[in-house]
């Protein structure tokens, strides 16, 4: 059996975590599920355990300026439900699981998890999402796309908290997400897609485009990002398949028990497919 | 239509079964279950509780070198073949005895129980299992179809690996055959299907009275009895079982449950103390039987006027390492080949084959759905090959009254199949779509029919089951019901009591049955094959006639009432000629898909049935099951997919084993049309499972409409699609 804690606020939690190294533990809907063992007897963990989803604290979510900033234990339906939450997040929100499990998971814990098919990372890494990591005395900030290693793995330091997650706010014109599931509601993901685009004086100003369980991690190709900016619509829809043989390189997905790599691959090009011609022919 | 009828109990006190007994009521257990008052087994308490775990084989097939196990603290136990008491037997007496209690010297598949560790304390079980290490000597196992007719490995099940093999024919196939203008040949193949039933796996094995009594979510309590019974070599009498309240079971649990009580009973004998024994939902999806996957390779003569003139079909199951009911299930498999057609030259020859997979077992349908997959989908393929509408085409071959069935016996069924064929097409407008969908390239729509023997095949309610009920007359005007068939989700308490009250006339809340114990309630057979309202709703209904005529004896007056064979049914069991089933359930299905030609994510837009089931005992309980079967079957047919690798099911939770929610389909519009059948309760012919077999065919010849490509094989998944689209 291992030790737990429960703080009494932020400060002692950042202690506990500095002192101790224990696992924070919010909602549980994902390590509940990991360190399960027979019913009725205790899970699986061999760190002890800090629960934290009562930390009032950090149990918000506001807009600041042209930010939203989501509190580290602020749930996936606080998220939902907030008015400024960009679309595809909200969206790639709404399709986890059901009402009851969304109520006490936390967006902090999906990035956490780190799962190449976390469906809020991958609108996250579209969004530019900048990950809040607090310890006893000291604060760092990193984009999603850094804070996330691998599958499972992440830059959190032993001592620290992720205590926010930033959302810079951008007025984009054109946005997706799509999640192919096991079925329609209450699934895993086969693989899943963000988009976001904007023209300004008839040239892509400005795009993204992410690519969920295709890879170890999210798919994001800033490279390839860079060689859209400045297109014109013609322009965009004559180098189509060209951008969709690029990310044909970086898109390597695998088979598994969900789906296959085939299916995966083919899938995720169609959706940039399509979301390029809906780029392409916005009005 | 009783769909939408909201009940309140004030509503039907007092209401006797008038003529009309398709009158919806409240369901007896509705508010218990609803209400999430019910006690299943998982819930029940005992004094001085042993939780028990199995050792299984982690190999799929192998010599058992060494077993090393730690020592066992005071109170903890590992219980294996050699605690099986002397006069007792190392096999569960199932329909064959060939299922190993515990694995002793091998193991044939991976999930085999080679021993039963229990005490306590739950947490140190499971630290004595896990520091339990086997040693085995690998062999080479065979997985597939091909592995077990080629005998991969050497043979698993006697010289050859089949378990069973049938031949069925009429007419005369080889000279029909040089006839034919046009062959028509296809293979058809359906997957694995897990049960995902209510509530997991669980028995509670007790010592109580000097007596070894189970408590079992389970469908026959009798088979527990009689494969404990064997097991520990005792006469019947000396064992009691108890059926907990068992949910939506489906057939895995007709006999799966005497794979967990004849290891517990084994150890309650030893130590004399309660063993639980509660699978975890993981550990049930992984190591529980599933539906046989079958291959079906059809080849079909046509004459010049697309007259069917021959037919020839072979029908091969996976019945997994042991035998249990596969026999049964590929006989029903076969015999439902034909579908709803009439042939005039067939020839159908069926084989079970042995594999190192978990044993296949009854899943709601028995073998027919996979038959009837086969055949409708063959039949739309040749439609589609003439270039004649498939409705027309199914329509101009369709049995009837009096025509000759593939066991060479008369169809006794007055076939209403053109009149349900005429209403579907009203309900769903199904030949108008299929001409505006013709060049569409995402949507489709597809039709099937079906029908599905009521009960027993052939004369297995004579020689086999036999059943019984009894009926008794007790205080307050009330009337005790007792038998052997189980509540589980389908209604039958409601039924049952809705049968007996009608002839007592006497309301229905009035008739008192209880979940049945071995101990009190005679033998009237399992819950299972489409019988339990049709065959022993038929006997309650003779039993409470024969109480009525002894009413007035006052309280304790009894009645019991036994199955007759009705004599117009004949049956040979040695060659399957005859009568193999006295009455058919009929089904037609109208399912229409729109595809997602992005993702090759199919979208079902409309699903209607019309069914022929005699009499519905209660219409919103059959409409219960007609959406719960047809939507159970659209999962079947989408997105339950159930994959082998070396031997293990790859999807073994419930996110990756996926079955459909409200979302995935819409309601099933539903019709029954009346047609009693005369030894059926207020007319009532078998339906829980005709329900099941109509919608795979429909779903896939949807699809099929939609991407102009033929379709083989269930589940349709989007990859498959993708690939056909290539």
């Amino acid at each position: 059996m291992v030790d737990s804690y429960r703080p009494k606020d932020l400060k002692d939690a950042l202690r506990i975590r500095g002192e101790y190294g224990s696992t924070p533990l919010a909602g549980g809907t994902d390590l509940m599920v990991r360190y399960q063992s027979w019913a009725g007897t205790l899970p699986l963990f061999t760190n002890s355990v800090m629960f934290v989803g009562h930390l009032h604290e950090l149990k918000y979510i506001k807009k600041i300026e042209n930010s939203l900033e989501v509190g580290g234990t602020a749930t996936l339906s606080m998220v939902a439900d907030h008015p400024d939450t960009p679309r595809v997040l909200r969206d790639a929100v709404l399709s986890i699981a059901a009402p009851a499990l969304r109520n006490n998971a936390t967006l902090t814990g999906n990035i956490c998890n780190a799962s190449p098919a976390g469906d809020s990372v991958c609108a996250l890494y579209a969004l530019d999402a900048l990950i809040r990591l607090e310890k006893n005395g000291s604060s760092r900030e990193l984009p999603v796309v850094e804070f996330i290693t691998g599958p499972g793995r992440t830059l959190l330091g032993k001592d620290e908290l992720v205590t926010a997650i930033t959302i810079p706010l951008k007025n984009s014109s054109i946005d997706n997400f799509t999640k192919v599931g096991t079925r329609r509601a209450n699934a895993l993901s086969k693989l899943s897609f963000t988009g976001i685009a904007d023209y300004k004086n008839g040239r892509i100003d400005s795009i993204a485009l992410t690519f969920g369980a295709v890879g170890p991690t999210v798919v994001r190709s800033v490279e390839l990002e860079k060689k859209l900016l400045g297109l014109s619509r013609a322009e965009l829809k004559a180098g189509k398949e060209s951008i969709l043989s690029d990310y044909s390189t970086v898109i390597v997905p695998i088979d598994d028990q969900r789906s296959t790599a085939v299916y995966r691959k083919k899938v995720a090009l169609n959706l940039l497919d399509k979301f390029i011609n809906e780029v392409a022919d916005y009005e | 239509m009783g769909s939408n009828i909201a009940l309140k109990e004030d509503d039907i006190k007092g209401v006797k079964m008038a003529a009309k007994i398709s009158i919806p009521v409240l369901r007896i257990d509705a508010r218990e279950k609803a209400g999430g008052w019910t006690h299943y087994i998982a819930d029940y308490e005992f004094d001085n509780l042993q939780h028990g775990r199995f050792l299984r084989s982690e190999r799929a097939r192998a010599k058992i070198i060494e077993i090393r196990k730690p020592d066992f603290p005071e109170g903890y136990y590992y219980i294996d073949a050699s605690d099986i008491p002397p006069g007792g037997k190392n096999n569960i007496q199932m329909i064959k005895d060939d299922w190993r209690v515990f694995a002793d010297g091998d193991v044939r598949y991976i999930g085999e129980t080679i021993a039963l560790i229990l005490g306590p304390e739950k947490q140190i079980v499971l630290d004595l299992l896990n520091q339990i290490e086997v040693v085995y000597e690998d062999l080479v196992p065979s997985f597939t179809f091909q592995d077990a007719l080629s005998c991969k490995g050497g043979a698993i099940h006697g010289t050859d690996n089949i378990f069973a093999e049938f031949l069925l024919n009429i007419g005369d196939v080889d000279n029909a055959f040089p006839g034919a203008v046009r062959v028509v040949e296809g293979v058809y193949e359906t997957g694995f299907q897990e049960h995902l039933y209510m509530e997991t796996q669980g028995i509670v094995a007790t010592w109580e009275d000097e007596k070894i009594t189970l408590y079992a979510s389970s469908q026959c309590p009798f088979y527990i009895r009689k494969s404990v019974a064997g097991t520990l070599g005792v006469p019947l009498g000396d064992i009691r079982v108890k059926q907990a309240a068992t949910g939506g079971a489906f057939g895995g649990k007709e006999h799966f449950p005497d794979v967990i009580a004849t290891p517990l009973a084994v150890a309650v004998n030893k130590i004399k103390k309660p063993v639980a024994m509660i699978f975890d939902r993981i550990e049930d999806i992984s190591f529980t039987c599933k539906r046989h996957p079958g291959r079906i390779s059809i080849k079909t003569g046509l004459d010049r006027d697309n007259n069917i003139v021959a037919m020839e079909i072979d029908t091969l199951v996976n019945g997994g390492a042991y035998e249990s009911s596969t026999p049964i299930v590929l006989q029903r498999a076969i015999i439902h080949g034909l579908g709803v057609y009439r042939i005039p030259n067939a020839r159908i020859h069926g084989r079970a084959v042995a594999t190192n997979t978990f044993p296949s077992d009854a899943y709601r349908g028995f073998g027919a759905p996979q038959g009837l997959f086969a055949i409708e989908m063959h039949m739309s393929h040749i439609a589609d090959e003439i270039g004649m509408p498939v409705s027309q085409f199914k329509r101009k071959h369709f049995i009837k009254t009096g025509d000759i069935t593939i066991t060479n016996a008369k169809m006794h069924d007055d076939v209403k199949l053109p009149g349900m064929l005429a209403k579907i097409e009203e309900m769903s407008d199904y030949s108008e779509k299929v001409k505006k969908y013709e060049d569409d390239p995402l949507r489709g729509i597809g039709l099937s029919f079906v029908n599905h023997g009521g009960g027993f095949t052939g004369n297995g309610e004579q020689a086999v089951i036999k059943g019984v009920v009894k009926m008794k007359r007790l205080e307050d005007g009330k009337a005790g019901l007792y038998v052997s068939v189980v509540e589980m989700g389908q209604g039958l308490q409601t039924a049952l009591r809705k049968i007996a009250s009608k002839e007592l006339e006497l309301d229905y809340l009035d008739i008192v049955y209880d979940n049945p114990d071995t101990d009190i309630v005679p033998d009237s057979g399992p819950t299972c094959a489409s019988r339990s309202t049709m065959v022993v709703g038929f006997l309650v209904q003779e039993c409470a006639k024969k109480l009525k005529i002894k009413w007035d004896e006052g309280v304790g007056a009894e009645a019991e009432h036994v199955y007759t064979h009705p004599e117009e049914f004949v049956w040979e069991q040695e060659t399957l000629q005859g009568d193999a089933y006295p009455s058919y359930g009929w089904g037609v299905n109208v399912v229409e898909v729109e595809l997602d030609p992005f993702t090759y994510e199919v979208k079902t837009t409309g699903v209607w049935a019309v069914w022929d089931v005699g009499v519905t005992i209660d219409e919103t309980i059959m409409q219960g099951q007609s959406s719960g079967g047809v939507i159970q079957a659209l999962g079947y047919a989408s997105i339950e997919k159930c994959e082998l690798k070396n031997g293990a099911f790859m999807q073994r939770t419930m996110a990756d084993y996926t079955i459909p929610t409200s979302l995935d389909f819409p309601e099933v519009h539903t019709v029954f049309i009346d047609n009693p059948y005369k030894y059926g309760p207020s007319g009532a012919k078998g339906a829980g499972e005709l329900v099941f077999d109509a919608a795979p065919p429909a779903y896939a010849e949807a699809v099929q409409n939609a991407i102009g490509k033929r379709i083989y094989e269930i589940p349709v998944t989007p990859e498959m699609i993708m690939e056909a689209l290539r």
